[in-house]
């Protein structure tokens, strides 16, 4: 073996990843060769010197990441593939959100809508107002719709009658700026599956300047019986930690949420922004904080603030 | 014997993980925490000394484990669970180290929750009575060292620190980096003859 080749061999004789002929011709080489004993050497001495470059994580991160992730996951993500309802579902539960909100309008507005959305519906369903053929229509149901039958009624001329509401999955795609895509993920933050809601949390944080996303979110913080869902919006509220009416919820979160990880989170979002009011809101919550992560948070913020850490 | 003990050992762990993995596909959330709970601590080690940031390492660890539990149902047993796990991981650090080389950047200094802590602080302190001739050279080390580091590429960084910090054969690390052992081999010399070149006389 050259010196050459055995140089080549070095680190990986070092880390022991040689192959046992490998092995005994280097160190043949090595007995006789004082350069490459020299690399050797170097080789041992940048190992050494690499070894003492450790980053520990702090003691308190790996439980940080352990309450995080079970924060996120409870309630369920999909571990399976599961049936997302489609964007069709999504906006009539966004319209129906709608109409909730402008209940106060009056009448001949709500009316106007109702037209307008039968409108719509007919566009959707006009080919199906045809009287259905049987023997031609495709019995198979597709992977994109999915039907509940209302009624079968048969005549006695052995047709049958079938009355369905069909639900049709169609797959949208856009970028958070453009308000079509906005609203459909604000829809989202309603459906039943928390992974769904995490996932539009999780989008709607980026759009933070309009109102309606704050409101989502703020309503997802307070509301949501997920702590998954609960722990994203808190993230989302992150940039608006200025926003009293954000500071009021959080402070109502802090108190209340029974989630630790969620009420360490609210926290920093309360201290981030310094705000005498908060002295109290923090002072309160230490005494009731069970915990203990939550508690030191609390009594360094509190220490940080120069203020004491109960009331008297 | 003592191999024999070490082998038998490694099957019952092995079976164990199995079994906590086939709970956890069919929905068993405390298996799935139990299956978390045998890694995290080494996953968590590994983003935190390639990253050098508590808050990136709690990053990496939330999403390589939410992939896990989200896809822990199309895992076929046709590999180690360490090894899906640690190619998950490796992605997700591999992407963080990219970014960073793009925007040339890399904290100098940690953020912790009891402040602000200077990276190179985690070697070992001088005493007060040290010698400064000596403390002056090894701080001119380490930052030689983290010098060394940044020059190389992100697949350098990670083999070298799956094989030097992290103990793993390069036959596991070409399977985790969706690579061969020979391709491991060669990063690992280009790893070390590159920080040799720029150590040059520390070493």
């Amino acid at each position: 073996m050259t010196c050459d080749s055995v140089g080549t061999l070095i680190p990986l004789y070092f880390y022991g990843e040689l192959n046992p002929d490998e092995e005994d011709q280097v160190e043949q080489h090595i007995h006789q060769c004082a350069a490459c004993t020299r690399e050797m050497e170097r080789q041992r001495a940048l190992s050494a010197a690499l070894d003492g470059r450790t980053a520990d994580p702090p003691s308190h991160l790996l439980a940080d990441c352990r309450s995080d992730l079970m924060a996120a996951i409870q309630g369920g993500a999909p571990r399976l593939p599961q049936v997302r309802k489609g964007p069709w579902t999504l906006f009539l539960e966004a319209l129906g959100s709608t109409l909730d909100s402008v209940r106060h309008v009056p009448t001949p507005v709500g009316a106007l809508a109702l037209v307008a959305l039968g409108f719509f519906c007919a566009r959707f369903t006009g080919a199906w107002n045809q009287p259905l053929n049987l023997s031609t229509a495709s019995l198979n149901p597709s992977d994109d719709v999915f039907a509940t039958v209302r009624s079968v009624r048969p005549d006695q001329n052995g047709v049958v009658q079938i009355a369905f509401d069909e639900t049709r999955r169609r797959t949208v795609s856009g970028r958070m700026d453009d308000q079509a895509i906005q609203k459909l993920v604000l829809a989202a933050a309603h459906e039943d599956n928390p992974s769904v809601r995490v996932e539009s949390m999780d989008l709607l944080k980026s759009q933070p300047q309009s109102n309606e996303v704050r409101d989502a979110l703020l309503n997802a913080v307070l509301h949501d019986p997920n702590d998954g869902v609960r722990l994203k919006a808190v993230e989302g509220l992150k940039p608006l930690a200025a926003d009293p009416e954000v500071r009021k919820a959080l402070s109502q979160v802090l108190l209340s949420d029974n989630n630790p990880a969620i009420r360490y989170q609210v926290v920093d979002l309360l201290v981030a922004h310094h705000d005498d009011s908060v002295i109290g809101v923090l002072q309160g919550s230490v005494q009731r904080e069970d915990n203990h992560t939550v508690r030191m948070k609390l009594e360094k913020a509190l220490k940080d603030m120069k203020a004491s850490v109960g009331t008297f | 014997m003592a191999q024999d003990a070490a082998g038998a050992i490694g099957a019952r762990v092995t079976g164990q993980v199995d079994s906590l993995i086939r709970a956890a596909q069919g929905g068993d959330q405390d298996a799935f925490e139990q299956l978390v709970r045998m890694y995290d601590q080494s996953v968590l080690r590994l983003a935190m000394n390639l990253l050098r940031s508590p808050e990136d390492a709690r990053d990496v660890y939330q999403e390589a484990f939410l992939r896990v539990y989200r896809n822990l149902h199309s895992f076929r047993f046709d590999c180690s669970f360490h090894t899906w796990l640690y190619r998950i991981v490796t992605n997700i650090c591999l992407d963080q180290l990219r970014k960073r080389k793009v925007r040339k950047e890399e904290p100098s200094v940690v953020e912790t929750s009891e402040g602000p802590v200077d990276r190179m602080d985690s070697f070992e302190e001088d005493g007060p009575n040290a010698d400064p001739e000596r403390s002056m050279w090894n701080r001119e080390l380490k930052q030689r060292i983290e010098g060394a580091l940044q020059d190389l590429t992100p697949r350098e960084r990670m083999v070298f620190e799956l094989r030097h910090y992290q103990g793993l054969r390069l036959r596991n690390i070409g399977e985790m980096l969706g690579t061969t052992e020979e391709a491991a081999k060669n990063c690992l010399f280009r790893a070390t003859q590159k920080m040799r070149a720029v150590l040059g006389d520390f070493v």
